[in-house]
C-alpha cells in the first residue's frame, strides 16, 4: 500500500491542482484577513486589526446580523412549506403532481439575474417598499423549491402504507402526519434546511435587486465593498468561510455521532 | 352468530374501470372470512373500502347496525394488518405496538401490561425494545398483528399479510393465525390469492372475480361443490367435462350414462362435469367407469400425477400412490358422490 502511495500519477497531479484551485483563494483571503498592513498582496505581520474594524464598523455588524436573520426565517419557513407542499403534492393525482413539479423546478433552473429582475418588477408593481421583508420573501421563494427537491425522493421511497396504518391505529391525519410520516422524512428535511440555510445565506443576486431602505446582507456589503479595496473584506469573508466550515462539519458529523449514540444503546441493551 | 358487518351492493370505480359491482356481503360476529381472487379482482379494493381508506362510489357498509361509509379509519372498530406490514421504522418494537394505546391516552402501566400480553399471544415476548428492521420477515409480520390486536378492535382486516413469507413459515403461520383467532374471537377479515391458504384458515370462503362474488360458502362447499368452472379451476385441480343431464340423479358422458346427486336440472340440459383428481381410482377394465392410456407420470411427493387420456380422447388429470406407466391401459373408476354438476357457462 505504502509503495502505491509513494507513485506520482497523473490522476494525483489533476486531484492536487484542482484542490489547490478551490482552496488557496481561501487559504489566501483567510491568511491577509490578519496583515498588519493594508496590502492585499504583502504579507507584513500578524494582526487582528481588521476584525476590529469590522466588529467596529456598523454596516458591517449590521450586515451579519441581517444575513443570518433572514436566513435562519428563510430556512424555517421554506423547510416547512416545502416539506407541506411536498407531502400534498405526493398524495394528488399523478397529473397534478407533474405540473406542480415542472412548477418547482422552474425557479432553479431560471437564471438567478432573471428570478432578480422580476422580483424586482413585481415588488415595484404591488409598490411594496423594498427593504427587509422584500428580502425575505424572495429568500423564501427561492430556497422552498430546494427543500422540496430534497424530500420528494424520500417521500417516493416511503412505504405508501405507513400513512393508513397510523390512521388506522386510531391518529387523526395531523398526528399521522406527525408521529409517523415527519419522522420518516427527518433526513430530507434537514438537508432540504441545510440546503436552503447555504442558498440564503451567501446569495447575492436576488438579494440586491430586492432590497432597500439601507437594508444589505454579507453578499451585498462585500460586493460594495470591493470597489474600495480594503482589508476588511478578508476578515468579513473569513468570517462566512468559517460559518460555512462549522457547518459542513456539523453535517458531517453529527450522523455519525447519531450513530454511534444509537449503536451503543443497542448494545446496552 | 350475529350479524356484525353487512356490505349492500357496494360499487367502485377507478378512472372508469369497474372494480366492484354490486358486492353484498354478510359477515358474522366471531368469523374467519377470506376474499379470494386472483389480482386485480377487487377482494383488496373491498377490504380498503372495510378499513375507511377508500370509499365506495354506491352500496352500504353497516358496521354493528349502524352505517359508516362516512367514518374516517380513525373512528372505526376495525385495525387492519398491511401488505408489507407497514411497521414504523423509527420505532422499536414496544413503541409500534403501543402507538394505539399512546393514543388513547392510556396510563403508563396500563400500555405496559397489554403490550407484555398481545407479545405473548404472538410469541414475542422479550421483544419489545428490538427495532423492527432487524426483524425477520416472519417476526415483523408478528408485531404487524400484535399492534393491531392490541386495541382490541371487534374486526381484524388482513390484507396479504403472509404474501413476503417463504412457503414453510407461510404454513406456521396460518396455523398460527387461526390460533391467535380463535383466541382472542375477533372476526378476521384475511385477503389472500392462494386458494390453499384460504381453505385452510377459513370459516367462510369469497370467491371473487372482476368485481363481482362468485361463490360464497364454507371451504368444503366451494371446494367439493363450485359453482361455476372459474371456481373450479381457481380452487384446485379439476377435471371439467362435457354432459348432458338426462334427468335428476342421471348424467350421460364418455358415451355411458352415470349415476349422480344432483338434481333439478333441466331433462336433457347440457352441464359442466367437475371431478376432482383425487377422486379418481385405478381399477380393473371388469369395474371402470372410463377406460383410458396412461399419457404421463409425474413424482409429486405424496401421490403421482397421471394424465389418462379416455378413449374418446378426453384427458384426465389424476392423483393417485398407484404406480403406472406411461402407455399401460388402465380403468378409472368415480363413484356417483364424486360427481359434481355445474351450469353451462
Amino acid at each position: 500500500m505504502k509503495q502505491k502511495n509513494k507513485r506520482i500519477t497523473p490522476g494525483k497531479i489533476y486531484m492536487t491542482l484542482i484542490l489547490a484551485f478551490f482552496y488557496l483563494p481561501i487559504v489566501y483571503t483567510v491568511v491577509f484577513s490578519f496583515n498588519s498592513t493594508k496590502s492585499l498582496t504583502h504579507f507584513k505581520g500578524f494582526s487582528l486589526k481588521w476584525y476590529e474594524k469590522m466588529f467596529a464598523s456598523s454596516s458591517m455588524m449590521d450586515s451579519i446580523i441581517t444575513t443570518f436573520v433572514i436566513a435562519i426565517l428563510a430556512t424555517v419557513i421554506s423547510t416547512v412549506l416545502g416539506t407541506i407542499a411536498a407531502i400534498g403534492m405526493f398524495r394528488s393525482g399523478r397529473r397534478l403532481r407533474a405540473y406542480v413539479t415542472q412548477v418547482n423546478d422552474l425557479p432553479m433552473m431560471n437564471p438567478e439575474i432573471v428570478t432578480a429582475i422580476g422580483l424586482l418588477m413585481f415588488f415595484a408593481t404591488l409598490k411594496i417598499e423594498k427593504g427587509f421583508v422584500t428580502m425575505l420573501l424572495a429568500h423564501i421563494m427561492f430556497c422552498t423549491p430546494y427543500v422540496m427537491l430534497s424530500i420528494t425522493p424520500k417521500l417516493r421511497s416511503l412505504d405508501p402504507n405507513l400513512m393508513d396504518a397510523a390512521l388506522d391505529l386510531g391518529a387523526t391525519p395531523w398526528q399521522a402526519l406527525l408521529r409517523v410520516v415527519v419522522p420518516q422524512l427527518t433526513p430530507g428535511i434537514v438537508s432540504g434546511a441545510l440546503v436552503a440555510f447555504t442558498m440564503s445565506f451567501d446569495d447575492f443576486i436576488i438579494s440586491y435587486f430586492v432590497t432597500g431602505n439601507g437594508v444589505s446582507n454579507i453578499s451585498i456589503l462585500v460586493y460594495t465593498m470591493s470597489k474600495r479595496v480594503n482589508p476588511s473584506i478578508n476578515a468579513i469573508s473569513s468570517l462566512v468561510v468559517l460559518i460555512i466550515t462549522v457547518v459542513m462539519i456539523a453535517i458531517n458529523v453529527i450522523p455519525i455521532v447519531r450513530d454511534k449514540v444509537i449503536k451503543r444503546k443497542e448494545e446496552v441493551k | 352468530m350475529k350479524k356484525l358487518i353487512e356490505l349492500t351492493g357496494i360499487t367502485k370505480d377507478f378512472d372508469g374501470q369497474r372494480v366492484l359491482d354490486g358486492v353484498s356481503l354478510d359477515i358474522m360476529e366471531n368469523e374467519f372470512v377470506t376474499l379470494l381472487g386472483p389480482s386485480g379482482c377487487g377482494k383488496t379494493t373491498l377490504l380498503r373500502i372495510l378499513g375507511g381508506f377508500l370509499e365506495q362510489d354506491s352500496g352500504t357498509v353497516v358496521f354493528d347496525g349502524q352505517e359508516i361509509s362516512k367514518l374516517p379509519p380513525n373512528k372505526r372498530e376495525i385495525n387492519t394488518v398491511f401488505q408489507r406490514y407497514a411497521l414504523f421504522p423509527h420505532l422499536n418494537v414496544f413503541d409500534n405496538i403501543a402507538f394505539g394505546l399512546h393514543l388513547k391516552k392510556l396510563p403508563k402501566a396500563v400500555i405496559r401490561e397489554k403490550v407484555t400480553g398481545v407479545l405473548k399471544l404472538v410469541g414475542l415476548s422479550g421483544f419489545e425494545k428490538r427495532h423492527v428492521n432487524q426483524m425477520s420477515g416472519g417476526q415483523q409480520q408478528r408485531v404487524a398483528i400484535a399492534r393491531a390486536l392490541v386495541n382490541e378492535p371487534k374486526v381484524l382486516l388482513l390484507d396479504e399479510p403472509l404474501g413476503a413469507l417463504d412457503l414453510k413459515l407461510r404454513k406456521e403461520m396460518q396455523r398460527e393465525l387461526k390460533k391467535i383467532q380463535q383466541e382472542v374471537g375477533i372476526t378476521f377479515v384475511f385477503v389472500t390469492h392462494d386458494q390453499e391458504e384460504a381453505l385452510t384458515m377459513s370459516d367462510k370462503v369469497v370467491v371473487m372475480r372482476d368485481g363481482v362474488i362468485q361463490q360464497l360458502g364454507t371451504p368444503v362447499d366451494i371446494y367439493n361443490e363450485p359453482k361455476n368452472r372459474y371456481v373450479a379451476e381457481f380452487i384446485g385441480e379439476s377435471n371439467i367435462v362435457d354432459g348432458v343431464m338426462l334427468r335428476d340423479y342421471e348424467v350421460s358422458f364418455e358415451g355411458r350414462t352415470f349415476e349422480c346427486e344432483d338434481a333439478g336440472f333441466a331433462p336433457n340440459e347440457e352441464v359442466e362435469v367437475v371431478i376432482r383428481p383425487e377422486d379418481l381410482e385405478i381399477t380393473t377394465p371388469e369395474r371402470a367407469c372410463i377406460m383410458g392410456t396412461v399419457r404421463s407420470v409425474l413424482f409429486k411427493g405424496v401421490h403421482y400425477e397421471t394424465m389418462v387420456e379416455s378413449d374418446s380422447g378426453i384427458v384426465y388429470n389424476m392423483a393417485t400412490t398407484d404406480r403406472t406407466e406411461v402407455g399401460d391401459r388402465i380403468g378409472l373408476w368415480f363413484g356417483p358422490d364424486e360427481l359434481h354438476i355445474m351450469k353451462k357457462g
